[in-house]
């Protein structure tokens, strides 16, 4: 058994990884779900998604589907959409208004696409339903949206028929759940409609209008800071020194005394600075020079090293002594609280809309699968460090009789070297006599 | 803000300063009208609260929830002394107020202009509460695995442990790891589909495709009200914060006004009766571990650079001198000082400027072209391959090092054959 401080120490840090891990974990099976879910067949709920833009003629029309449509509404759209479908009709000429004129139920259908839209456009022949335009440009995207939303409603008639019924306005979608339910239950019709797929689908998408707008705001609202940052008025930082400076002298101290925060960041760059030290060492130690160049440098390199080796240290002896004279200022609560500190601390930009791009869905996966390794390294590089300093201390100090003391060894050594994977055997070899 | 605040030093300028101030608490959280800062000013004891609960989440590590607005007013003006102090707060004023919002509000107000003065406080608000519209990938390792914080302790174990408890809580750790490696594993391929199928759709060209926000957004209407609320608001925010510093020098100006009637203080008094001791966060027994390491290393430097440089001389003696030598040997200075003076920097900043910092969009192309401005995942690879190896190099030489104290500490004993599990 291990001491008890000692059993307590590990544990909580071996839990405090596993934490770290089920918490990442969470985020993980949550984005999945998502996203799996985005995969399968769902509907795109009305004018979100086959919204075209707004005809040239009207203004940009902003259809902030936030209001459910009154009566009257829903009743002038009716007209409206017939006087429209009246009007379609006279333009596509004799050929096609034959298959038109057959169903007073498509007169319902065009309910489903925004109204007005057909107006302006040659209509397409309904015959190219399926084919949807490839290529979708969104400024010019009347076009193109309009073969599949107008082929869309002639495949569903039944669905369509029975929104309208119910008299669903489509300016508005409602709560989901409303529209989506009506759109379920006629799906089960025996037209076998065709689900909507991201697969299949979905370069057909559109981002509503309203959101559009924002978004791009919220872009350049973003690149308008960062860019203030980096050209940050001079005035202004001049007036902060010189505020910061008469904080200072106002309480009385000329000197700012090392706050907790300061010798932390001391503390962890000099912390950071002895690995890469003892990293570099190793680099030197383990190349063979082949010239007398070569060796010079190694040479120098190793003098500039322990050089190097020697400031740190210096500095780590300040920093203890500054920390043990005079403490920093003590506070109220036992332990400080975390800072609320961004990525980069202090002053630097906080966010900047940059773009990471990648090219297949290879390159994603090894990105990704590189930065989880890089952080389970420096997990594993820290448990090794934490569990070198408690159990080997033990190891040294117990006395080597009795079984209990192997397994200690065998233990020690699987986590402290195999870091845990693997365990080595002993045997006992009794000399025979 | 009750009329224009009439500043005899510039007329001009007299209605900037409320405007100024209206700015900055439109960009903080919750923030406070102009009015208390004009009442914290003259110490009015009606402004503290509402400067003690701000200061609170400017200063909380906690993204901003329903469970901050719990918690009690005492709770928050200690956290608040706390935070302020291990930050280096200058004016032992602010550890002397009371905590129950009776007095002190041109003190607090001195705290939050000092914040405000040290760092980009509105900007780092807004950046916390930020709403993400893409599928976003942080490249920078701050928030790495092992940094969550000091581990909470939740169930105290109770007394000792058998050493292979230990062992077994590594084995779940490596199971975890593993079942993470696989979920992204899937997640970054479902991402890249969702990418690729709805290529072409969005409006804003170098995009090119949806996220699974915006995809998301599509398919449930009132997420996507709801997202957009939040977008709009955080609109109003920055455009607020742009406008803050576009007129922060007046409030500058004006807080320099406000120390100006503080009285000045004594130096620190030599007792702090009301207060714990702090035992800093990094305790002195992690340095001491720092300081061991350094000292080894140094050892092991001034053993291996003695032996070297006795050799070289012996060698360089043999060699003739001349210009072209001198000139090499000052070459080969040259180069060392400027690589280890690149390692020193690597420790020295607190960050590398070169790498990019936060979260990014991800965005696919078939090309993979990119703008000035934009990072490639190609030469991210490339940077993170060689901290791995980094990494596991440092990994290799401590397991190494564990070995030989092992075999040396265990090798004493005869009888015994210790069989290594097969190598890797």
């Amino acid at each position: 058994m291990l001491p008890a401080d000692c059993s307590r120490r590990l544990v909580a840090e071996l839990q405090g990884a596993l934490d770290a891990c089920a918490q990442r974990q969470l985020q993980l099976e949550q984005s999945l779900r998502i996203c799996r879910r985005l995969l399968q067949a769902w509907e795109p709920t009305g004018t979100w998604a086959w919204e075209p833009p707004p005809e040239p003629e009207t203004n940009e029309e902003d259809p902030l589907p936030a209001c459910t449509p009154s009566p009257q509404d829903l009743k002038d759209l009716e007209f409206l959409t017939q006087a429209l479908e009246k009007a379609v009709r006279v333009r596509r000429g004799i050929t096609k208004t034959g298959e038109r004129n057959k169903a007073p139920s498509l007169k319902p259908g065009s309910l489903v696409t925004s109204p007005g839209m057909t107006a302006s456009t040659p209509p397409q022949s309904p015959g190219q339903a399926g084919g949807h335009a490839s290529d979708t440009r969104p400024t010019k995207g009347l076009r193109q949206t309009t073969v599949p939303a107008k082929g869309r409603p002639e495949r569903r008639l039944p669905s369509v028929l029975d929104r309208t019924r119910v008299g669903i306005g489509v300016r508005a979608p409602r709560p989901g759940a409303g529209l989506r339910n009506q759109l379920m239950a006629p799906s089960a019709a025996p037209q076998a409609p065709e689900a909507f797929t991201l697969k299949e689908k979905g370069h057909l998408l559109r981002l509503p209008a309203a959101f559009r707008k924002a978004a791009s705001q919220n872009l350049s609202l973003w690149v308008q800071l960062s860019s203030m940052q980096t050209s940050d008025s001079m005035d202004a930082a001049a007036a902060k020194t010189q505020f910061l400076q008469n904080m200072q002298t106002a309480s009385g101290g000329s000197q700012p005394r090392l706050s907790a925060a300061e010798v932390e960041a001391e503390a962890r760059r000099l912390r950071k600075a002895c690995s890469l030290l003892r990293l570099r060492v190793r680099e030197e130690l383990s190349a063979a020079p082949v010239d007398w160049m070569q060796e010079y440098r190694c040479l120098l390199t190793l003098e500039g090293l322990q050089a190097m080796v020697g400031q740190c240290l210096q500095r780590l002896q300040e920093l203890r002594a500054a920390v043990a004279e005079q403490p920093p200022l003590p506070c109220p609560v036992g332990r400080p609280p975390r800072a609320s500190l961004s990525c980069g601390g202090g002053a630097e930009p906080t966010w900047s809309p940059q773009l990471l791009v990648y090219s297949s869905t290879q390159e994603l996966q090894t990105l990704a699968a590189l930065k989880l390794q890089v952080a389970m390294l420096d997990q594993q590089i820290h448990l090794e460090k934490v569990l070198m300093a408690e159990l080997l201390p033990l190891v040294s100090a117990a006395q080597p009789e009795g079984p209990s003391w192997l397994t200690l060894c065998r233990a020690v050594h699987s986590l402290l070297c195999e870091g845990g994977a693997r365990v080595l055997t002993i045997l006992r070899d009794e000399p025979a006599d | 803000m009750r009329g224009r605040r009439v500043d005899p030093a510039a007329g001009a300028r007299a209605g900037a300063l409320p405007e100024a101030i209206a700015a900055l608490s439109r960009s903080l959280p919750s923030g406070p009208s102009p009015e208390i800062f004009r009442r914290a000013k003259f110490d009015r004891p009606d402004a503290t609260s509402a400067l003690w609960q701000l200061l609170f989440r400017v200063l909380s590590p906690l993204p901003a929830g329903s469970a901050l607005a719990s918690i009690a007013l005492e709770v928050q003006a200690r956290l608040v002394k706390s935070a302020l102090c291990s930050q280096g707060y200058p004016r032992l004023a602010l550890a002397q107020l009371p905590e129950d919002g009776s007095q002190g509000s041109r003190e607090l107000l001195l705290a939050l202009s000092w914040l405000l003065a040290r760092g980009p406080v509105p900007e780092q608000m807004v950046a916390q509460t930020r709403v993400p519209l893409g599928d976003e990938m942080t490249v920078c390792q701050c928030e790495a695995l092992a940094s969550l914080g000091p581990p909470a302790p939740h169930m105290e174990t109770e007394g000792p442990v058998d050493v292979r408890h230990v062992q077994w809580l590594m084995g779940k750790l490596r199971f975890r790891w593993r079942q993470l490696v696989s979920s992204q594993q899937e997640q970054c391929a479902l991402l890249s589909k969702i990418h690729l199928y709805t290529r072409g759709c969005h409006s804003d060209q170098s995009l090119g495709h949806l996220s699974v926000t915006e995809a998301e957004m599509l398919r449930d209407p009132e997420g996507g009200q709801q997202l957009l609320r939040t977008l709009e608001h955080e609109n109003r925010r920055l455009e607020a914060v742009l406008a803050w510093r576009r007129a922060e020098l007046v409030f500058w100006q004006w807080m320099d006004t406000v120390l100006g009637t503080c009285a000045p203080e004594a130096p620190a008094a030599a007792s702090q009766p009301t207060f714990l001791p702090w035992v800093p966060e990094c305790g002195d027994g992690e340095l001491e571990l720092v300081v061991r390491e350094l000292r080894t290393l140094e050892e092991e430097l001034r053993e291996a650079a003695e032996r070297r440089r006795v050799a070289w001389e012996a060698k360089a003696r043999g060699c003739g001198r001349g210009p072209e030598w001198s000139a090499a040997r000052r070459a080969c200075r040259e180069t060392v000082e400027k690589e280890l003076g690149a390692l020193q920097r690597c420790w020295e900043q607190d960050r590398s400027p070169a790498q990019a910092h936060g979260p990014h969009r991800l965005v696919r192309r078939e090309d993979g072209a990119a703008g000035d401005r934009d990072l490639r995942a190609a030469e991210l690879i490339r940077t993170l391959r060689s901290q791995e190896a980094c990494l596991e190099a440092m990994l290799r030489q401590l397991q190494g090092q564990c070995r030989q104290e092992l075999a040396r500490l265990a090798g004493a004993l005869p009888g015994l054959i210790w069989i290594p599990p097969p190598g890797r």
